[in-house]
């Protein structure tokens, strides 16, 4: 019987939660197609999370514990996920869309000479043919893709619930030869602490790449944060053009903020900057676009110019002070 | 040394987006376009490393006849030479078919380093840079934020939260660069002006003596794109300023931020 080969994530010492997110698609293509769930876990020292992660879904798991393992290497993983292919007889890969992921998942695919999709949010099969959903135009549009026959693809972080149920399984070391890596893993640097917590604010009013031009923080979208007695954030285009320092980021690579209400003024709403401020309880969102995605998430909406709307509202609220 | 830089020419991040007739893409006769932003950092890393000492700058890119004007513009930032696969059919290749093609004019030109940018802005793949790193069988890094080029390339990849993890690529190496890397450079109107006199080669898959890319060896085939549907949206404010921004105080007022 081919198979579904989840392949997960160690990170600090345990499986990562999107490798169970991985596991609830796993499982429900499995059903639909007549495949096996089975499980790749890479690293050192692995065995006892392996033995977990079996019985929580991962289904017959295959371990390759290798002291060339302890950190992410694009070579070392290579090896290991071609190998654990070639052992689960897997015709589909499912990679989560993380930084390991996204660097070696298509390399598997060039690997195989087969099908790559990337960052889905949803995987249907039946018999050989599987659909993946994924986004397209930075969240713009949504896109619908077949394959026929064999598929790598990564899935991404937080698309589905994580399997929650228990079932048998079991491990298997895999002998896998991960010898020969080129690339040498130097360290990780953790980020430097930088003085703006936008984590702690009651309110955070964020400008995009909407906003234009960097006086326009200063004069339009930071009153408004004042009036609200809140912090200013931004998304990332902001900063890599140096509008902002990186403090101000909102979003996967920023930080990721949870207050009481947050604004998004000219901010599309891709995804990456949506898993730094969907946590927040209210959300209201300012753009001249009504199809942006980011309407999908606020719970208020403005269909406008925000150069109109952000000044009348910081006086607004000014004035709400008295 | 010499620094193969892969360009993608993508529809203009202001663009109005309109999917086509058949459904599977969007309409792109009449709308702008520009160096994929990922690119645009990319090329800079490669013009940084000639400002430095002496490198080799040649940009590549696949696609119709409007990508000559992303070539000349990279040639007027600073590159020395163009490639340009010009050819109907290699547009229509799904992200591995491009990396083959893209692999074929490695294989040709042999440079010490290969520059993508970290994700195409229109299809949003992030794919083609470690493919290309694997059929040329090279080491590589994505998302990176920092080289420092020496004997070997020293990376800082982007992971999540603010960490970055330092990695070390001999050479011949690929990385893929991540937006924010570095300031990128305008054209001069000096450097426009040399641009003219640089050379664009133009090619096709068969001078490249590539058959396994094109439409004929799609894999992951686009059914159909659509405008997501919206589900619980925002409950969208109208009226006139006025009246939306009194909306939005009583709102906040309720949530007793004000
Ligand atoms: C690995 C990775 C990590 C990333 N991390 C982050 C991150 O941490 N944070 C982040 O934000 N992004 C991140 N990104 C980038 C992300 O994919 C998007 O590119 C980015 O979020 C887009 O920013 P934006 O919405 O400001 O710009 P755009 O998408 O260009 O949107 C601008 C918006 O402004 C609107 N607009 C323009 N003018 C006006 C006006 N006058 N009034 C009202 N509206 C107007 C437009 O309609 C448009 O919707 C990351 C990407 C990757 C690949
Ligand atoms: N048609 C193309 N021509 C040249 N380079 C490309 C092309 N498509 C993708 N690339 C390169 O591959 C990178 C990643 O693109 P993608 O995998 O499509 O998201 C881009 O940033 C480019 O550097």
């Amino acid at each position: 019987m081919a198979s579904v080969l989840v392949v997960t994530e160690v990170n600090n010492g345990a499986i990562r939660e999107s490798s169970l997110e991985l596991v609830s698609f796993a499982r429900k293509v499995a059903e639909s197609s007549g495949r096996e769930v089975k499980s790749l876990v890479i690293g050192s020292g692995v065995d006892g999370i392996a033995g977990e992660f079996a019985g929580k879904g991962g289904g017959e798991t295959l371990v390759v514990d290798s002291a060339d393992a302890a950190n992410y290497n694009v070579d070392v993983y290579k090896k290991a996920i071609l190998a654990g292919v070639e052992a689960a007889g897997a015709d589909l890969v499912l990679i989560s869309n993380t930084p390991q992921g996204w660097d070696v998942a298509p390399r598997i695919a060039a690997a195989l000479d087969c099908a790559f999709v990337s960052d889905c949010t949803n995987v249907e099969a039946s018999g050989s043919s599987t659909t993946f959903t994924r986004r397209v135009f930075n969240g713009k549009l949504d896109a619908q893709l077949s394959v026929e026959g064999t598929a790598v693809a990564s899935v991404q972080p937080g698309a589905t619930e994580p399997f929650a149920g228990s079932a048998d399984g079991s491990t298997t070391a895999l002998d896998a030869d991960v010898s020969g890596a080129r690339a040498k893993f130097v360290e990780i640097k953790q980020s430097e602490s930088t003085g703006i917590d936008l984590t702690k604010a009651d309110v955070v009013v964020s400008g995009g790449r909407g906003v234009g031009d960097p006086d326009k923080f200063a004069e339009v979208i930071q009153p408004l944060a004042d009036a609200l007695g809140g912090a200013m954030g931004a998304s990332r285009p902001v900063v890599d053009a140096g509008w902002l320092p990186h403090a101000h980021q909102v979003g996967s690579s920023g930080q990721v903020v949870t207050p009481k209400l947050y604004v998004a003024a000219g901010i599309s709403g891709a995804i990456q900057h949506l898993v730094g401020m969907k946590g927040s309880n209210f959300i209201v969102a300012i753009n001249k676009d009504a199809d942006a995605p980011i309407f999908e998430i606020a719970d208020v909406g403005v269909v406008a110019d925000l150069f109109e709307i952000v000044p009348a509202l910081t006086e607004a609220a000014n004035a709400a002070k008295g | 040394m010499k620094v193969m830089v892969c360009l993608k020419q993508v529809p203009h991040q202001d663009a109005r987006l309109d999917v086509n007739a058949d459904g599977t893409w969007i309409q792109d006769g009449n709308i702008k376009f520009e160096i994929n932003s990922y690119d645009t950092y990319a090329l800079e890393e490669a013009l940084k490393i000639k400002d430095a000492g002496e490198a080799d700058v040649v940009v590549v890119s696949i696609g119709p006849d409007r990508v000559t004007q992303a070539l000349r513009t990279a040639l007027g930032m600073g590159a020395d030479r163009a490639i340009h696969v010009k050819d109907d059919d290699a547009d229509l290749s799904d992200t591995l078919g491009c990396a083959k093609i893209l692999a074929a004019i490695a294989k040709e030109e042999n440079p010490d380093i290969v520059f993508t940018g970290f994700m195409s802005d229109d299809g949003n793949f992030s794919a083609v840079a470690p493919m290309l790193a694997e059929l040329l069988d090279l080491p590589s890094a994505t998302g990176v934020l920092s080289v420092e080029v020496g004997d070997s390339l020293k990376c800082e990849r982007e992971l999540e939260g603010g960490a970055l993890e330092v990695v070390e690529l001999p050479k011949p190496c690929l990385a893929a660069i991540q937006t924010g890397a570095n300031q990128v450079r305008y054209a001069s109107l000096k450097g426009i002006m040399q641009a003219k006199k640089k050379p664009v080669d133009v090619k096709t898959m068969a001078d490249l003596g590539v058959s396994d890319a094109g439409a004929g060896a799609v894999k992951a085939k686009i059914e159909k794109v659509y405008v997501p549907p919206k589900g619980d949206s925002a409950e969208i404010l109208s009226g006139s300023t006025d009246e939306i921004v009194g909306q939005l105080v009583t709102k906040i007022k309720e949530l007793g931020v004000l």
